[in-house]
């Protein structure tokens, strides 16, 4: 697997913080994969997001950014790579209208109108939110608003997306439309996505969960494997999956296997004992 | 305090060009000392119908009885303060309405609006710092210095800070992480068994079955549907038509029932889900 | 003035520059009228422009609704304090007069054309195009170094974000009037200390939104405004030269109508 983000020995302290918002943390993330980092509000998680993006800068360790070590000099160029969704809709909508936003990034760059356009349509039509072009956000969902800013993002085409916990403000509807949407788009357009968030759930889709505490990585695997935490995953301000809990309250008195099954795992084999009955 | 609402309509705008139906014919009564929980889609009308609680919002036509107050489209701005003070209400992302030097001032302010003196306050103060989760030496702190998860809790002490005896909460969790998450409902829980009565509205469906005694289902400004929770999330009308989404336990009973499991109610909470699937393998 | 109203038809169409600077031109030749015959012009001209902006009457109604106050009051002191030879009526310093009478109808027509043109600007226009507009008129200034494409950028966003804070300042409103706050009541005071708890977490609130929006253009590449395309153009019509030429059609006919 071919690295796209690799990030060693990275420290990060908030000026006049006392204890450090990012603590030696390394760590590597792969072309295409999505990947999860989890944690407790204050664990470091969207500290994480602005280093990689260079919104502020390390204390010490380096990031590369596809084999590109950033610093100020290229910092730009790195930016290119990463399109960011923020987690207040109404705060990242810089334009007047739905087409505009969308064509902020391309301005930035300085690309020619006519390719603008284009550029424009197409990445309305991949977020299925082209019939909207010409509305202004208040007129918009927070889901609607979102699938705005993921569309201003691919516009410019970049190889990584971050969602700082980007689903955190809307409503189940419009957090379902937008994960669905981004997992859609990461298989099409060859993406790799980084997904921050508090909510274990939203966690679903990802190939790969990192948890995240005070700063440091505490746990790193596929989903199965943190969820097999099960109850532990409450000391790092996660919530126990469901399946999960259910099995507690089962265990004392239905024979279930060891470790984590998924919902549609306990599903099957509580059919399985039921039709031993 | 019982809150009763009958045949309700509240239009913005009502004599303008731009006039919107917010609530719709709305007649229901919310029981005193009870934790009933207020559902539907963005957008339905579930804002607009607290609003009218505490006279925020007026009905443009029917009227609304909160215990021996009558509101209705006629009602003064005026004299409102005694109505507000035993309506507290928390709004979405309430750490907004934060402005005091110190969390102690910020907390004060609602009860000395409502007339108590300086050192009734401050004792509620105190109180209500603990009751959040929080400890007194929060309370010289500036809001502005705190987390976004501590600001939420200072501004629910300061609504709490008036001794309400109706509290509305609205989404009063959204953005928290999951412990706080908990332990602010279960604070909530844990008033209304103080003999409180909460009215929630939420689009979570797991808090509707865990904490809920009651539901209304809101849908284009109109009540849809009102009971218990259990009755609620079997009402197979309301699935059908995507009006209602299903706390997990029951998702997860549905999916079950489709071999060998057969459940004559879906059970709402792990807790119900766990007996029955015990009894439903164990025969017992 | 009112709100951006969505609606489709030739007054939406024209150009806003055209339509910004027209309606300044149209306020300017209000002035010129002295007469029943040239009012009469320009007050049909203002409802034929009402009329095909395909509006409803109700929202160029409503415009008026926040100057009432001032047009009674401007109207009222032009009916008891024109000076006149002849007055139907005299007490005191008061005087009515049919001259008195005329020149307070005048006054409130001016009233009535130049809040009805402003409102159709308002409400035909976003206020996009409104500071697009002003970027292109106020282009020339970029020889003398004048940013102009930055403060067009900061005009746009700022317009951008007024419907937010207005939401935000009656969700705010709303909150501390739920903690016991009664705005409007008590001494002058009281009255201005009560808007402490919403200046204060409007304050907040706009820092907050600031920094935010701050950090979002930064990841999606603004730098310091130069080298940027433009994505929104404005486009000047064969419709827009029309409106200009009946533009000084009407200024001819005023000129011929008013009273010298």
């Amino acid at each position: 697997m071919e690295k796209i983000i690799s990030i060693k020995n990275l420290n990060y302290t908030y000026p006049e913080a006392k204890t450090p918002a990012i603590n030696d943390l390394s760590l590597d993330i792969y072309k295409n994969e999505w990947l999860s980092i989890v944690g407790k509000n204050g664990s470091g998680k969207s500290t994480l997001t602005k280093l990689i993006d260079g919104l502020i800068e390390a204390s010490s360790g380096t990031i590369a950014v596809d084999g590109q070590e950033i610093n100020e000099d290229n910092i730009w160029d790195a930016r290119k790579k990463i399109g960011i969704i923020f987690q207040n809709p109404d705060h990242q909508f810089v334009g007047a209208t739905v087409e505009d936003d969308v064509a902020f990034g391309l301005e930035n760059q300085g690309m020619p109108r006519e390719q603008m356009i284009i550029a424009v349509d197409h990445a309305l039509e991949l977020v299925k939110m082209s019939e909207f072009k010409k509305r202004d956000p208040q007129s918009l969902s927070g889901g609607q608003k979102q699938r705005v800013a993921i569309a201003g993002v691919l516009a410019t085409r970049p190889q990584i997306i971050i969602m700082d916990e980007s689903t955190s403000m809307l409503d189940p509807d419009g957090r379902k439309t937008v994960l669905n949407l981004v997992e859609q788009l990461r298989e099409q357009q060859d993406l790799t996505i980084i997904s921050i968030t508090h909510d274990i759930e939203e966690t679903e889709l990802s190939q790969r969960i990192v948890v995240l505490n005070d700063g440091q990585i505490v746990k790193d695997g596929k989903p199965e494997e943190i969820y097999d935490l099960g109850p532990e995953l409450t000391n790092y301000g996660l919530e126990e999956p469901f399946s999960s809990k259910l099995m507690s309250t089962l265990r004392e008195s239905v024979k279930l296997p060891e470790g984590y099954l998924s919902g549609r795992e306990l599903k099957e084999q509580l059919w399985k004992l039921h039709s031993n009955m | 305090m019982e809150i009763t609402f009958e045949h309700v309509t509240h239009s913005y705008n009502a004599d303008g060009p731009t006039a919107s139906l917010g609530l719709d014919d709305v007649s229901l009564t919310i029981k005193d000392g009870l934790f009933t929980a207020i559902v539907g889609q963005t957008g339905s009308g579930k804002s607009t119908l607290v609003r009218h609680i505490n006279a925020l919002l007026k009905p443009t036509s029917g009227i609304v009885k909160i215990g021996s107050r009558v509101i209705d489209s006629e009602t003064s701005n005026k004299n409102l303060k005694s109505l507000r003070k035993q309506v507290g209400m928390v709004f979405q992302f309430p750490e907004s309405q934060l402005f005091e030097e110190t969390v102690e001032k910020d907390i004060m302010f609602g009860p000395i609006n409502f007339g108590a003196t300086e050192d009734q306050a401050k004792e509620s103060a105190q109180k209500m710092i603990q009751m959040v989760g929080l400890d007194e030496s929060y309370l010289s702190k500036s809001p502005f210095d705190l987390s976004g998860g501590q600001m939420r809790r200072v501004a629910i002490a300061g609504v709490l800070a008036s001794d309400p005896e109706t509290i509305i909460l609205d989404e009063p969790t959204a953005g928290l992480d999951p412990v706080g998450r908990q332990e602010i409902m279960d604070m909530f829980k844990g008033l209304q068994k103080n003999g409180k009565t909460i009215v929630l509205i939420t689009h979570n469906m797991d808090d509707v079955a865990n904490y809920a005694d009651d539901v209304a289902v809101i849908h284009s400004g109109k009540l849809i549907a009102n009971g218990l929770p259990k009755d609620i999330f079997n009402n197979n009308d309301l699935l059908k038509n995507d009006l209602l989404t299903l706390p997990k336990s029951a998702e997860f009973a549905k999916k079950l029932s489709q071999k060998g499991f057969s459940f004559s109610k879906l059970p709402i909470t792990i807790d119900e889900l766990g007996t029955e699937i015990k009894q439903q393998l164990n025969g017992d | 003035m009112g709100r951006y109203l969505p609606g489709d038809s030739l007054i939406y169409h024209l150009d806003p520059r055209g339509k910004f600077l027209l309606t300044f031109y149209f306020v300017g030749i209000v002035f010129f009228a002295n007469n029943v015959a040239s009012y009469a012009l320009l007050l049909a001209f203002v409802l034929f422009a009402v009329y095909l902006s395909k509006i409803n009457f109700g929202f160029f109604i409503k415009g008026l609704k926040p100057v009432f106050w001032l047009i009674l009051f401007t109207v009222i002191l032009q009916l008891l304090f024109t000076p006149s030879n002849n007055p139907i009526w005299h007490w005191g310093i008061f005087t009515l007069s049919k001259e008195g009478m005329v020149i307070s109808a005048y006054i409130f027509m001016r009233f009535i054309l130049i809040i009805f043109i402003s409102t159709l600007l308002t409400l035909t226009t976003t206020p996009i195009e409104i500071s697009d507009s002003i970027e292109s008129i106020l282009k020339p200034l970029k020889r003398i170094n004048f940013p102009v494409t930055q403060v067009a950028l900061m005009l746009s966003i700022a317009l951008r974000f007024v419907p937010l804070l207005v939401d935000e300042t009656t969700k705010i409103m709303d909150a501390q009037r739920a903690r016991g706050v009664d705005f409007g009541e008590g001494g002058l005071i009281k009255r201005i200390k009560s808007f402490v708890p919403i200046l204060i977490p409007l304050f907040v609130s706009s820092f907050s939104i600031a920094y935010d929006l701050a950090i979002a253009m930064e990841s999606r590449g603004y730098k310091d405004g130069e080298g940027r395309s433009k994505y929104r153009v404005l486009s000047w019509a064969r419709r827009d030269n029309l409106t200009i030429i009946f533009m000084i059609g009407l200024t001819i006919i005023l000129l011929f109508l008013r009273s010298y």
